[in-house]
């Protein structure tokens, strides 16, 4: 190649790269402005509205809370106490201890009373077998309580094992960990109620970070913004993912992922889907682009909803190792999930889900740790090579930087407008200044994880989940 | 001063895309510095609101629980309560204070009754909060609207009917629905004449909260649903079926047999429920005839409605759908075996060989 060539080259890699950065950045002020919208319609729908009768009714739909446990041992007791708790009449808890090997069944015996039951499961999604069985609580206290001891399968086996039990129209699938508000599943389950216009399949909440916050019998006491920095740094970027991101998703009928943590289901849909992928790491995604498939193919009208309210708080990985091995895991998770419904994207025949969600989500989620890191490594070379245009280069990382900075601030912005959870006095000074160190302290280890993700996912095929220690959300 | 200079000369020989992005990044620096400033501002307002707010609604709580409390015996408004309304007509002025005003009234009027409510009534009419709230019927914005109709239902303001009514044709679904709740809290039953000529869709949202209501009043008094089986709005039929079940409305029966052959699978399925709960031994028969025909969810409930009104006379029927393919159906069949004819239920398991059939088998001799 004689030098004209090299230099058309890097002049098509500098316009790529540039486009590349110029769309993505473009794209998040669109989804932050249609964000802006969708909130603003959000709270004027729910300024007038009276939960209390859709609470208070036998009337209202039946919802099983699914909680799949694993060695939670520690914190199961208070966990069920918690999601025992909710004000919505119509519910019941079903907690699926997947073969755990620490005295979680004998904690929760104990503590709730439990009796082994015969019990006939319809086996609609097939799963690993019962171990113990099926218990149910003599103490009429906790008659909303069932639990399922059976073998070890995964979270998506036992999320399976408890759609195949429950006998309720809609299932609310959550982490035994996460604490959920009092008044969590009314306001979940309006938009299933609400609309008429289109069958909804699936809503979403916003998760949480609970750690430091203080909880006392299963309930948020007060909110207080943790010491570490990885922590708060996470804070920042929930606020600005769920706040900026999916309420423009949720209005453009976009969502191709709700969280795990909490999720409510139409239980016909999800057993029509054939439940959970088990092959899976990332299958809480996946199991949302199916279900939307599956609707975009019998060409039902549909929507995936989505509630801004502070009604699930989670813990937060502390520590760089466990941080880095969770976002490993929603990194292979996504190209899981992208890869099995491949057949979806730049698909007509799927609409704005082939057109719009599927194409965004590989080319600004997928493939941005990729193109981020050929970027750095074209930089080295080119600052090796001494090619770099320094005046350039600063200019655009700068611009880069502060609207990184910018794009910050107005999550907080947001949050301070509508749900204002940090009141402490002295806060906002540090969620600020937060703006500007995460890119520093939080972004590099995402982009290590999302490319050791990538790594594992095609040359560590074995790696499954990974471990998630959990110090538990019961201090005070 | 030099290096402002050199920075300034740096800037005006730079290319134009870099003088763009020191300029476009110079604008976002700029909007940072105000946001932060607001963002201070903003949470600083909050706080004092939240404080200020708590120090009113404890003085305002124990104003008009001193109001409702110094109530002469004849109903008429004595010096007393004149000094509390008048410091009231001065605070319901402000945005704020009236919000705290309206939700403590509220708090209030959920906890009393008789001659309390009419006195909370009585100072709300007094204050000026009625005319704020019949203010916010004429606003543009519908969610003003429906918030204007939902407080005058909460308070029970039957006087605004005439001005509440027309908003029953609303283009917005909620505003649609607060003139429904408040139709239905003001006059019951009677309330529920807008179903008649409802032509949008009622939601489950809508019908959940309307059936509430009417279950609150002590007169469970019913007008005729009869209509509303019969009407074309998919979503009417559905929840006149609701108030069929909820109210055992036997005299519908012959309505309902009608609507089993509806177009709609979703009616036709809730109509087998709602007569198994009115006892609509007529539905059996006819249902039993015309099985195979039926649709999977309508079996499964026809087979609810067979184990609450199954006789002897239908076990060769029963028999027939002992191990049917769906598991619902396999497992009310087997139970109802149980019921009406015990012997041969309990020889089921030795006849059967599949491990799946005994194991159901097992389940429901345990059962």
């Amino acid at each position: 190649m004689d030098t004209s060539t090299v230099k058309i080259i890097l002049q098509i890699l500098h316009y790529l790269f540039f486009g590349y950065a110029f769309t993505a950045i473009t794209s998040y002020i669109i989804l932050s402005v249609i964000s802006g919208k969708e909130t603003i319609e959000y709270l004027k729908k729910n300024s007038f509205v009276n939960y209390k009768d859709i609470l208070s009714s036998t009337m209202s739909p039946s919802i099983t809370i699914i909680a799949p446990a694993y060695n939670e041992s520690l914190n199961v007791v208070e966990n069920v106490r918690s999601l025992l708790s909710n004000h919505y009449v119509n519910y019941n808890v079903i907690i699926i201890n997947d073969g755990s090997t620490d005295s979680s069944l004998e904690k929760l015996i104990e503590a709730y009373d439990l009796e082994k039951i015969d019990f006939i499961i319809n086996h609609k999604i097939k799963t690993q077998s019962l171990r113990a069985g099926v218990f149910k609580s003599k103490n009429p206290a906790f008659e909303k309580l069932m639990v399922v001891d059976k073998k070890n399968g995964g979270k998506a086996d036992a999320l399976n094992m408890g759609l195949n039990i429950s006998k309720s129209k809609y299932v609310a699938c959550i982490d035994v960990d996460c604490l959920l508000l009092e008044n969590a599943l009314q306001k979940m389950i309006k938009p299933f109620l609400e609309e008429t216009s289109a069958k909804v399949i699936a809503t979403g909440g916003v998760i949480r970070i609970a750690n430091s916050c203080i909880i006392r019998g299963g309930k948020l006491i007060d909110v207080n913004l943790p010491k570490a920095l990885l922590v708060q740094s996470q804070i920042l970027e929930y606020l600005r993912a769920f706040l900026l991101g999916r309420m423009a998703w949720s209005r453009l009928n976009g969502l191709l992922v709700i969280s795990g943590a909490f999720g409510i289901f139409d239980k016909e849909i999800a057993i029509a889907v054939g439940g959970y992928d088990t092959q899976t790491v990332g299958e809480d995604m996946e199991i949302i682009v199916r279900m939307r498939r599956y609707m975009e193919e019998k060409n039902e009208k549909y929507r995936v909803s989505y509630i801004p309210d502070p009604l699930c708080w989670t813990e937060a990985p502390d520590n760089y190792k466990i941080f880095i091995s969770q976002r490993n895991r929603w990194t292979r998770g996504t190209i899981e999930t992208l890869k099995k419904h491949r057949k979806i994207g730049f698909n007509r025949n799927y609409g704005s889900f082939g057109m719009l969600s599927y194409p965004y989500w590989l080319i600004f989620e997928r493939l941005a740790p990729i193109i981020e890191v050929v970027g750095i490594i074209y930089f080295a070379i080119l600052v090796i090579l001494k090619e770099v245009r320094w005046e350039y280069a600063l200019s655009f990382l700068m611009l880069a930087y502060i609207f990184s900075v910018l794009f910050s601030i107005i999550a907080l912005y947001s949050e301070e407008l509508t749900f204002h959870q940090y009141k402490k006095k002295g806060t906002g000074y540090k969620l600020v200044l937060l703006t500007a160190l995460e890119p520093f302290v939080l972004h590099p280890f995402i982009l290590y994880a999302a490319i050791k993700g990538n790594y594992d996912y095609y040359f560590n095929k074995k790696k499954k989940w990974g471990v998630m220690q959990r110090k538990g959300l019961t201090s005070s | 001063m030099a290096t402002y200079q050199y920075l300034i000369d740096y800037f005006n020989e730079a290319p134009l895309l870099i003088q763009l992005a020191w300029a476009v990044s110079c604008i976002l620096f700029t909007a940072i510095v105000i946001l932060t400033l607001y963002l201070k501002l903003i949470r600083a307002t909050l706080r004092k609101k939240d404080i200020e707010t708590a120090r009113f609604r404890k003085d305002y709580e124990s104003t008009l629980i001193e109001y409702l409390y110094s109530s002469s015996e004849d109903g008429n408004i004595n010096d007393q309560q004149i000094a509390i309304i008048e410091k009231l007509n001065v605070s319901v002025h402000i945005k704020s204070k009236r919000k705290i005003i309206i939700s403590i009234l509220y708090n209030l009027m959920n906890e009393v009754s008789g001659e309390m409510s009419d006195s909370i009534k009585t100072l709300y009419f007094k204050t000026g909060l009625y005319d704020y709230a019949l203010a916010r019927l004429e606003n543009k914005n519908w969610y003003i609207i429906a918030k204007g109709i939902g407080e005058l239902t909460r308070f029970k303001i039957e006087e605004a009917h005439d001005l509440v009514e027309p908003f029953i044709k609303h283009p917005r679904h909620e505003v649609r629905k607060e003139t429904q709740l408040y139709m239905v809290n003001m006059f019951r039953f009677k309330g529920l004449s807008f179903l008649d000529e409802l032509k949008t869709p009622l939601s489950e949202w809508a019908q959940v909260q309307l059936l509430e209501t009417l279950q609150k009043f002590d007169d469970q008094q019913i007008c005729d649903i009869k209509p509303w089986l019969k009407s074309s709005n998919e979503t009417v039929i559905l929840f006149a079926l609701k108030l069929a079940k909820m109210y055992n409305q036997f005299e519908v029966k012959d309505t309902l047999m009608e609507l089993l052959s509806h177009p709609i699978k979703k009616i036709r399925v809730r109509v087998i429920e709602v007569l198994t709960s009115l006892y609509g031994i007529e539905a059996k028969e006819m249902l039993k005839a015309n099985f195979n025909d039926l649709s999977l969810e309508e079996q499964i409930s026809f087979f609810g409605l067979l184990e609450k009104l199954v006789v002897p006379s239908d076990e060769p029927f029963i028999e027939k759908h002992l191990f049917h393919k769906n598991f619902e159906i396999q497992l009310l069949a087997l139970k109802i075996l149980k019921s009406i004819n015990i012997d041969k239920f309990m020889g089921l398991s030795k006849s059967t060989k599949s491990r799946g059939n005994k194991k159901i088998i097992q389940f429901v001799t345990n059962t």
